[in-house]
């Protein structure tokens, strides 16, 4: 080969791996993995600068992708998981355990979605909790239960969706806990049992 | 060895370059964003319901559903707007939002504190241009600036239970945005 065609060859290589690189890299980060000023609390994750004007390009990217709005910090905060203490995706065929103590708030709502962040279909029209709703028991603040089969206590329908997202959003809750550091955050724990 | 090696290495300092970018720019380039979703709703600068998000459809994903939710967009070219928010019995808040998506402000009942949230929303320039008589400058008089010309307010009253939706919708139907006369 002459030095032109090896030169064209080489340019043409750079490109392509730049933009492939470069996209796949977006593609990526805009999905929620790269994370930027979060805070963990066990498997909770919350991006408290999302909902500020100091909000970060990832974050932004991130929720412009998905068309969604990020909640206001002095509205609220919320921590989102997709997966257990243990790591495994959270998964509706499953009794999904959530118990423990929650930080404090005026109120809070707990919800919970299929992978595509729609709500679940089911009988009785039961999507989550309010902190006014919920049956409370005297050790713990939360003890909720996602089964595809009625539970007693708190239990929302997980219609056997392979995958499922649980958000808690706590609303007017003190300033100060959008500034905490990882880990500081008391949330409940999540565990899976009884998978069918 | 060497042939490989220049256009890999250049080609991994173009993606990088290509990434920062387009992180950059995906809240302007992206096609199905909060504002666009909103858009489809009805005219700026009027209010409109967010209709309640069930299974089938929701108009933005991961909607909080123990809320009645309300929007006006607005667009500031034709002037400033006022914005009048009857609070609830309960938690009541009103949230900014550019067109982007940039949460730029955000405020509830307890923070306002009076039966009915009050506020004019304008641009810098706007405010830079306001008369400068007593009555602007009364503390109760709530200004807020947008960076942008275009944006949307989301006006969030909770539902502490099902029952009392009809009679928080009834109260949040009574949200006025609308340019000021």
């Amino acid at each position: 080969m002459d030095n032109s065609a090896v030169r064209v060859i080489a340019i043409v290589t750079a490109v392509i791996v730049g933009i492939v690189s470069g996209l796949g890299l977006t593609w990526f980060a805009s999905t929620g993995a790269i994370k930027f000023g979060t805070i963990k609390a066990g498997t909770w994750v919350a991006w408290p600068k999302s909902g500020t004007v100091d909000a970060d390009p990832y974050s932004r990217a991130m929720y412009a992708r998905a068309g969604e709005l990020p909640l206001g910090l002095t509205d609220g905060i919320s921590f989102a998981t997709t997966n257990d203490d243990s790591g495994s995706p959270l998964n509706g065929r499953c009794d999904i355990h959530i118990a423990g103590q929650l930080p404090t708030a005026r109120f809070w709502t707990f919800t919970i979605y299929d992978s595509q962040g729609r709500l679940i279909e089911n009988a009785g029209g039961r999507y989550g909790f309010t902190s006014a709703e919920i049956l409370r028991k005297p050790d713990a603040d939360v003890d909720i239960v996602l089964a595809p089969r009625a539970r007693s206590g708190n239990w929302i329908p997980t219609g056997g969706r392979e995958r499922v997202i649980a958000v808690f959003r706590f609303y007017d809750a003190p300033m100060g806990l959008g500034g905490r550091s990882s880990n500081t955050v008391e949330m409940p724990a999540v565990w899976q049992e009884f998978c069918s | 060895m060497r042939h490989y090696l220049l256009p890999l290495i250049t080609g991994l300092v173009l993606g990088g370059i290509v990434h920062i970018l387009t992180i950059l720019a995906m809240p302007q380039l992206a096609l199905d964003n909060a504002f666009t979703r909103l858009a489809k709703l009805g005219p700026a600068n009027t209010v409109q319901f967010v209709p309640d998000p069930t299974p089938v459809e929701a108009v933005l994903p991961r909607t909080d559903p123990a809320f009645v939710t309300a929007i006006c967009r607005y667009n500031l070219n034709v002037g400033a707007l006022k914005l009048r928010v009857p609070t609830t019995a309960d938690y009541t808040s009103v949230s900014f939002y550019t067109r982007q998506g940039l949460a730029f402000y955000s405020l509830n009942d307890h923070a306002a504190g009076q039966r009915t949230i009050e506020l004019q929303l304008m641009t810098p320039s706007q405010r830079a241009a306001l008369p400068e008589d007593e009555e602007i400058t009364r503390a109760d008089r709530l200004i807020v600036e947008s960076p942008t010309t275009e944006g949307v307010v989301l006006v969030r009253a909770f539902v502490r239970e099902p029952g009392i939706r009809t009679k928080v919708r009834e109260r949040i139907a009574a949200v006025n945005c609308a340019p000021e006369s």
